[in-house]
């Protein structure tokens, strides 16, 4: 079987509020998939129910073709980091890994191995309560690796890690993927995925706003927009609004244009005698398309996302 | 390109998930905190007990009894007295229907504990023990085992008393037989009924006070052809006096032992309670020196709640839960293992505050009093006593498992704790406000029930019978874990 997570028609609400409305979307293996979302937009509700944690009320979420519950050792299969803070401060790291080993079957030997691979040897014997948040997102990375998982789900694996830790953990995904796993990482951020998703499943208030690979989603939402610079800004703009274009300033010396070619435009300020230094066609980042595709879905608009 | 598990696994049973929650439960300081904590307030009190306890229980010899309803007239010289007893109340082993010849007694007599040497004797049956003789306080002989129907005669010559039985009234068979000196010439001769207490009686008179006093009930006796004659076998026809020779207390309200004495045809019916005996050292003293230095496990129980609660709770406020169950989807088997690992710790830990509880409490216990023969050396070997110190382990792993399967139902420790040691601790604040049998009722159907495991003596205040006790516990237990499991089955994590 495959390791894929396959999520098909998905529905989840809490009380009134609906947390997953109809989502479906395939994370297939030698990829990573960001799954990007405002923050409450049902990411972690998603990851939840693929994990059996919470129960659908429609729809079915599958790991390797099979539901999460009747994976009989689950570790080995699907490795799961939700909450890096979910770690007794009590604890040493170390027993935290030992009894995860245990419970599936796993050779204790593991432990070591795993906190190895995350660079937290040296703080097997601390209790994880001393632990920073890039420590616990290290240690909740590790437990995820425990079983060698060919299915690896994080959530908000950044969040915490010092640009060198960053920088690491693009790398470890980006080598997951390239042994041949399925990776499923959220974030709030889709600058933080630039470099390291291959495709993804952007969701909004609950419902897929986009499942597309990263090149797409540029290509379409630059679209047929072309950027204008002129000096005369506010001639142009309505010049070409009363052509039937939609307009937006970006600078104090540039504007967007939607619905015209640039041979029009062209034509249309030669025509007024509306003078400009540059015609072209406009490229989006992915942060800017991802703005554009969330605009409508962002359900807390007034928070900033935490950087 | 796909990959799979390059790691080995022996599975994800049961015994995984044992080894996983132990590992869980020894990792963390507060668990071996808490156990210290119970064993070392388990012991604790029961040295305060052990030191604190004293009795004077032993300090009076054995208590001579004259207690009886006598129904009597005057007999000069010898002569003999026989009577059918036809029928007797079963009030317990020890009730008494029988003939008696005696210096007369003054009313109310009451206990005879001065003279060396009363001047009586009689025959009489028992419901338990048959056939019995009494002379003085000093002499007994025992008959045939058969309780009543039976008949008695008694025979006085010179001062030779002779005690038989018969089952026809024709063959006599002798019960036994003394020299009463010092028997009056004129002496009193008639029938009697005793019946001692079975057990103590008690009223709440306050929340702090509670009185006691032994539970007389009164037994009835019917006789029949009873004759009297002299020496020469001529029947004597006289008058039968009634004398109470101060049956019982009368100290308690509800009290209505008062003999009485009616006659009907030539039936004699007599209704009494009291004694006639000796009462061996010690009679009366019930205190259970086993229960009372084990008693403190439910104070070091409170430390152990905490545990079994946090043990589950934590997981829920940590967010660990959602580890457990993505290692372990199967969330019956999770609870199932925490309660093993849990109880078994709380076992342990149980016996291991017992034992020393009970060494260290003993010899403090005998040094205040409580010593042979009114408290029997006891010994970690003996049934009871076994049972009373394992049976604490089992009641401290009992009461975790409630604690858990209430924070694994509740998923608050605080809230958890409060309604565990609510439902363990109030009876004891509360029962006191309460009669007496509605503190019984509270203290029987509460999970601390199990706490009778720890009897080793039959006590007035016994609510429920040890093992009893701990069935009322397994089903407080059992409710909360079913309502655990659905609640964990159910519930989003």
């Amino acid at each position: 079987m495959d390791p894929t997570i396959e999520v098909a028609g998905l529905r989840k609400r809490y009380g009134s509020t609906v947390a997953v409305d109809d989502l479906t979307f395939t994370v297939r293996p030698g990829e990573v998939t960001g799954f990007v979302g405002p923050n409450g937009a049902g990411k972690s509700t998603t990851m939840r129910i693929v994990l059996g944690l919470d129960a659908a009320d429609a729809g079915t979420a599958l790991v390797g073709g099979r539901p999460y519950r009747s994976l009989r050792t689950p570790l080995t299969e699907v490795g799961a980091l939700l909450d890096a803070e979910a770690v007794h401060p009590g604890r040493r790291a170390g027993d935290h890994l030992l009894w995860m080993a245990q419970s599936n079957g796993l050779p204790a030997g593991r432990v070591g191995e795993v906190l190895d691979q995350v660079g937290l040897t040296s703080a097997a014997r601390r209790r994880a309560g001393g632990f920073s948040l890039g420590m616990r997102q290290r240690l909740g990375i590790a437990a995820a690796m425990l079983g060698d998982p060919p299915v690896l789900i994080f959530d908000e694996p950044v969040n915490g890690l010092d640009p060198e830790g960053i920088r690491w953990i693009r790398g470890y995904l980006r080598g997951l993927a390239a042994e041949g796993r399925a990776i499923l990482v959220s974030s709030h951020l889709m600058s933080e995925l630039e470099e390291t998703a291959d495709h993804l499943v952007v969701i909004g208030r609950g419902r897929m706003v986009a499942d597309t690979s990263v090149a797409d989603l540029v290509a379409g939402a630059s679209g047929t927009r072309v950027l204008l610079r002129t000096s005369q800004r506010t001639e142009a703009m309505t010049l070409l609004a009363r052509a039937g274009a939609t307009v937006a300033a970006v600078d104090h010396d540039a504007v967007t244009v939607d619905g015209l070619s640039s041979e029009r435009i062209a034509a249309l300020l030669g025509e007024a005698r509306v003078p400009f230094s540059a015609l072209g066609a406009h490229r989006a980042t992915l942060e800017e398309a991802y703005m554009e595709l969330t605009r409508d879905a962002v359900e807390f608009g007034a928070r900033e996302p935490a950087p | 390109m796909t990959y799979s598990s390059t790691v080995p696994s022996r599975g994800a049973g049961f015994t995984q998930v044992l080894n996983a929650e132990w590992t869980k439960l020894r990792s963390l300081r507060s668990t071996w905190i808490c156990v210290a904590l119970t064993i070392g307030l388990t012991i604790l009190l029961a040295y305060v007990a052990g030191s604190g306890n004293t009795t004077d229980a032993n300090d009076f010899g054995p208590q001579r009894v004259f207690s009886v309803q006598l129904v009597h007239q005057p007999l000069t010289g010898d002569g003999s007295i026989v009577a059918r007893v036809a029928d007797q109340d079963v009030t317990g082993p020890d009730a008494k229907a029988g003939l008696m010849i005696t210096a007369p007694v003054p009313a109310p007599g009451g206990k005879e504990g001065g003279d060396p040497d009363p001047r009586y004797a009689a025959v009489m049956v028992t419901p338990g023990h048959g056939v019995q003789w009494q002379s003085g306080f000093s002499h007994t002989a025992a008959g045939s085992s058969d309780p009543a129907p039976r008949w008695l005669k008694l025979t006085r010559t010179g001062s030779v008393v002779t005690g038989y039985e018969s089952v026809d009234g024709v063959t006599w068979t002798q019960v036994g037989t003394n020299d009463v000196t010092g028997l009056p010439t004129t002496a009193s001769v008639g029938l009697f009924v005793a019946s001692p207490p079975t057990g103590l009686k008690s009223i709440r008179r306050s929340p702090t006070a509670i009185e006691s006093s032994p539970d007389y009930t009164l037994s009835t006796a019917t006789f029949e052809s009873v004759g009297l004659s002299g020496g020469d076998g001529v029947p004597i026809t006289g008058a039968w006096e009634h004398l109470d020779t101060d049956g019982a207390p009368r100290e308690l309200p509800d009290d209505n032992v008062a003999g009485s004495f009616t006659e009907d045809a030539g039936r004699f019916t007599v209704s009494g309670a009291g004694d006639l005996g000796i009462q061996p050292p010690g009679f009366g003293a019930d205190n259970d020196v086993v229960r009372d230095s084990l008693f403190g496990i439910l104070i070091g129980f409170i430390s152990m709640a905490v545990v079994a609660t946090l043990f589950i709770t934590t997981e829920f406020r940590r967010g660990t839960i959602r580890t457990t169950f993505t290692a372990t989807p199967h969330r019956g088997r999770v609870l199932a293992a925490k309660s093993a690992v849990l109880a078994a710790l709380a076992f342990l830990t149980g016996v291991a505050a017992a034992v020393p509880a009970f060494l260290i409490s003993q010899p403090l216990l005998r040094e205040n009093g409580f010593t042979p023969p009114a408290y029997p050396t006891v010994s970690l070997t003996d049934g009871p006593v076994a049972r009373a110190v394992v049976g604490t382990g089992l009641v401290l792993a009992l009461l975790a498992l409630l604690a858990l399967a209430l924070g694994a139902w509740l998923r608050s420790g605080a809230a958890a704790i409060t309604v565990v040691i609510t439902l363990v601790v109030l009876p004891l604040v509360i029962g006191p406000f309460l009669t007496l049998e509605g503190e019984a009722w509270l203290k029987r159907t509460t999970p601390g029930a199990g706490m009778a495991i720890q009897q080793t003596r039959e006590r007035w205040d016994d609510v429920i019978g040890p093992w009893p006790g701990i069935a009322v516990l397994c089903v407080w237990v059992g409710v909360a874990m079913v309502a655990a499991a659905v609640q964990l089955r159910r519930r989003d994590a």
